[in-house]
């Protein structure tokens, strides 16, 4: 048994295309293949800003839609990015590239779905009116609103009013979590319910 | 005064054997091992306590990073867990992908745990062309979910990515090309007389012991016991397969499970290839609250997830029991004790394919 | 140039010792890393041989995220490297922190606070040929006539 796997070796040593190759042979340059999902590119369509793909990324400062050259337009941090590909399948404008993301994702016809909830802790907000002051939908609706978070405009997300914090459009949220990373008391959560959905179906 | 110890010797936290940093401290009377202990604590950062309050898109890319060789079993627990606690039907085909994902994740990982025992015996030439397999099996992953390592490939209600007609034809291609490699490598193995010195008969784990020790997966099914959670999975079940199960209980042994399991699971890829039902890859549910512990078989072993969330999907607790912890503490307390040289401390080791990341989180 | 020094740069060209060492990563790039053995990418067709003997090692590779376990023992594992050496921060996590730099973490990222680090290899995990073009590239720019710049 011993000398029959000791041949078996010398068999597996002496190929001729092993031996002939031995000195000589160096790996050919490798490219990447299509298929793997690198850090996502910019196509030519026009960022629309709703920062969809900002709200999906899951890791921490990866992109950031940013104001430049007269156009919004994400960007990618090399170095934060984990190439998950996420923010290409959720963009509604094909703004990004991955890989082939995009055309498997024609030819399935998958999507992602993004709601977004605003829950209140009455018994631990101070309604200092941090979080309605600081949410970036506010402030585009109202710029005049008091520092109190006080406001007679009815298209803001959330107001103080009589003394009690109240959400109103909770449907306008964009998911940013401004208003949570104010608050003082973490009384004010948002909530990014993410469903994924393929076909009509919604 | 006779004594009784010579050197308490210590191997790691970085040692050329091991990929991750683990101490062993090793009580010695010449070269025989009295008596091991873990140390562990080098790679703890706290992932459970991060995941708390985050939503799936979130907690689905730290449980892939638990563990970067079998990412897609803790990707598949999660998410299998989210599923059945919140009433989400998956379908048939996005299952068949899963189990496809989730065979060529074992593939890999189980090659590149007999490549790392094959070097930590100084059997380089076994263990490159194990390596060199692997690629292939890698190349194939990458086809179907785009990435080599953290995959990113289940969702709530289904699989991100559908088969690609071309990929199909080129899986299971590479699977004929495959297999008869894992049939040479297999023969080398068993055959080979160098490699039976250093694996037949060291690091025996008995059945008794092997119960006392809780230990799952590939290193208690070396030892004769029949467990395999995944003859407990719906897909699986309708695939069919049966668990690979050996008696010795030593290195050579749990080598051997692994090459089997291989072979098993291309298997089971075929087969779900063969029966791969036409339709939708995703379902679209919404995560809702609930409790539920859910179990699933990684490649070294039984993983549970004890999940608990609330109404809006976002995980409220989390508690990860994965197999590596029962594995080590199996090797450290009775395969090495015994050992009558310390190069077989570390094949030993080894040969129980300890995942250090999965561990300590 | 002195023909000692000639003689330096062209054995340290064809000979690269790298030490990999993991301060708390998943593991995907430990077996990034350990995929560049593979045949298919072989790095040491290139002279680098990879093992994890800081002693006698050029290049650190760091992969990982910082534990607490690592902040002394980075530092005096940088230590032990003999001259010249440089370090290269594999993956996000040392880069970063990846997506374990958040609220009730345990890690310290990056790991530039620590240890000097030459180069950066973005990715999670990046791909073996992203890590063997790095330590290509790097390798020369700092051993090439160290003796001399040093001076």
């Amino acid at each position: 048994m011993g000398f029959t796997s000791f041949a078996w070796y010398l068999k597996e040593f002496f190929r001729r295309e092993w031996v002939a190759k031995f000195l000589f042979v160096k790996t050919a340059p490798l490219v990447t293949p299509p298929f793997f999902r690198d850090v996502p590119t910019l196509t030519e369509k026009e960022c629309s800003h709703c920062r969809a793909c900002m709200m999906i990324c899951p890791a921490p400062g990866a992109i950031e839609v940013v104001h430049g050259g007269g156009v919004w337009h994400p960007e990618i941090y090399r170095g934060h990015c984990i190439r998950c590909g996420l923010c290409v399948e959720t963009c509604p404008e094909t703004v990004l590239a991955s890989g082939r993301i995009l055309s498997v994702q024609e030819a399935d016809g998958t999507s992602f779905d993004a709601t977004y909830y605003i829950q209140v802790d009455q018994t631990k907000c101070m309604r200092c009116g941090n979080c309605c002051v600081s949410c970036p939908v506010n402030k585009e609706v109202d710029p005049q609103m008091g520092s109190g978070g006080y406001s007679s405009n009815d298209e803001v997300i959330m107001r103080i009013e009589a003394g009690k914090h109240h959400v109103i459009h909770e449907d306008r949220c964009v998911g940013c979590k401004t208003c949570e990373n104010t608050c003082p008391n973490t009384a004010i959560r948002v909530a990014r319910v993410v469903t994924a959905h393929q076909g009509e179906a919604t | 005064m006779k004594k009784v110890v010579d050197v308490s010797f210590p191997v790691g936290p970085v040692h050329p054997c091991w990929k991750e940093p683990v101490r062993l401290k090793c009580e010695t009377k010449g070269e025989k091992v009295l008596q091991a202990e873990v140390e562990l604590g080098y790679m703890k950062k706290g992932i459970e306590r991060i995941m708390r309050g985050r939503p799936w898109q979130e907690v689905m890319f730290l449980a892939e990073r638990i563990c970067g060789i079998c990412s897609v079993i803790h990707n598949m627990v999660f998410i299998e867990g989210m599923e059945a606690m919140s009433g989400i039907p998956v379908p048939p085909r996005a299952a068949y992908l899963r189990v496809i994902a989730n065979e060529l994740d074992r593939i890999q990982s189980h090659l590149l745990a007999n490549f790392s025992y094959c070097y930590t015996i100084e059997h380089e030439t076994l263990g490159m062309y194990l390596l060199n397999v692997r690629e292939k099996a890698m190349d194939l992953l990458e086809r179907l979910t785009g990435a080599r390592v953290n995959k990113a490939y289940m969702i709530p209600g289904g699989v991100r990515f559908d088969l690609q007609a071309e990929d199909h034809v080129i899986i299971s291609s590479t699977l004929d090309q495959i297999e008869p490699d894992i049939m040479r490598y297999t023969r080398m193995f068993s055959e080979g007389p160098l490699i039976g010195l250093r694996s037949r008969g060291i690091g025996i784990l008995s059945e008794v012991h092997a119960r006392e020790a809780h230990a799952v997966g590939p290193t208690a099914r070396a030892s004769g016991i029949r467990t395999d959670l995944r003859t407990q999975h719906p897909t699986y079940q309708k695939i069919g397969f049966s668990p690979v199960v050996r008696t010795e209980g030593d290195n050579f042994a749990r080598v051997m499970v692994r090459f089997q399991e291989v072979a098993e699971s291309i298997g089971i890829i075929r087969r779900c290839l063969d029966g791969l039902p036409e339709g939708l890859i995703r379902s679209g549910g919404v995560c809702g609250a609930g409790t539920i512990t859910h179990r699933g078989e990684a490649p070294r072993g039984e993983l549970t997830y004890y999940l608990k969330a609330d109404e809006y999907g976002r995980i409220v607790d989390i508690s990860i029991q994965t197999p590596s912890i029962m594995n080590i503490e199996a090797s450290a307390h009775y395969m090495i004790i015994g050992a009558t040289s310390l190069a077989d401390v570390t094949s030993t080791f080894i040969s129980a394919d300890p995942c250090i990341a999965c561990t300590e989180r | 140039m002195s023909l000692l020094q000639r003689v330096k740069n062209v054995v340290r060209s064809r000979s690269i010792h790298v030490c990999f060492v993991d301060v708390g990563s998943c593991n995907g790039c430990d077996i990034e890393v350990l995929a560049t053995l593979a045949p298919r990418y072989d790095i040491e067709q290139y002279g680098i041989y990879v093992h994890n003997n800081p002693r006698e090692a050029d290049i650190l590779l760091v992969i990982g995220a910082m534990t607490p376990q690592w902040e002394d023992k980075l530092p005096a594992l940088w230590e032990r490297i003999p001259e010249p050496k440089a370090a290269i921060a594999i993956g996000n996590c040392p880069i970063s922190g990846c997506v374990f730099q958040r609220r009730d973490t345990y890690v310290s990222a990056p790991v530039a606070k620590f240890i000097p680090v030459a180069a950066e290899v973005p990715g999670c995990p990046p791909r073996p040929t992203e890590i063997l073009s790095a330590i290509l590239s790097l390798a020369p720019t700092v051993f090439k006539d160290f003796e001399e710049r040093r001076r």
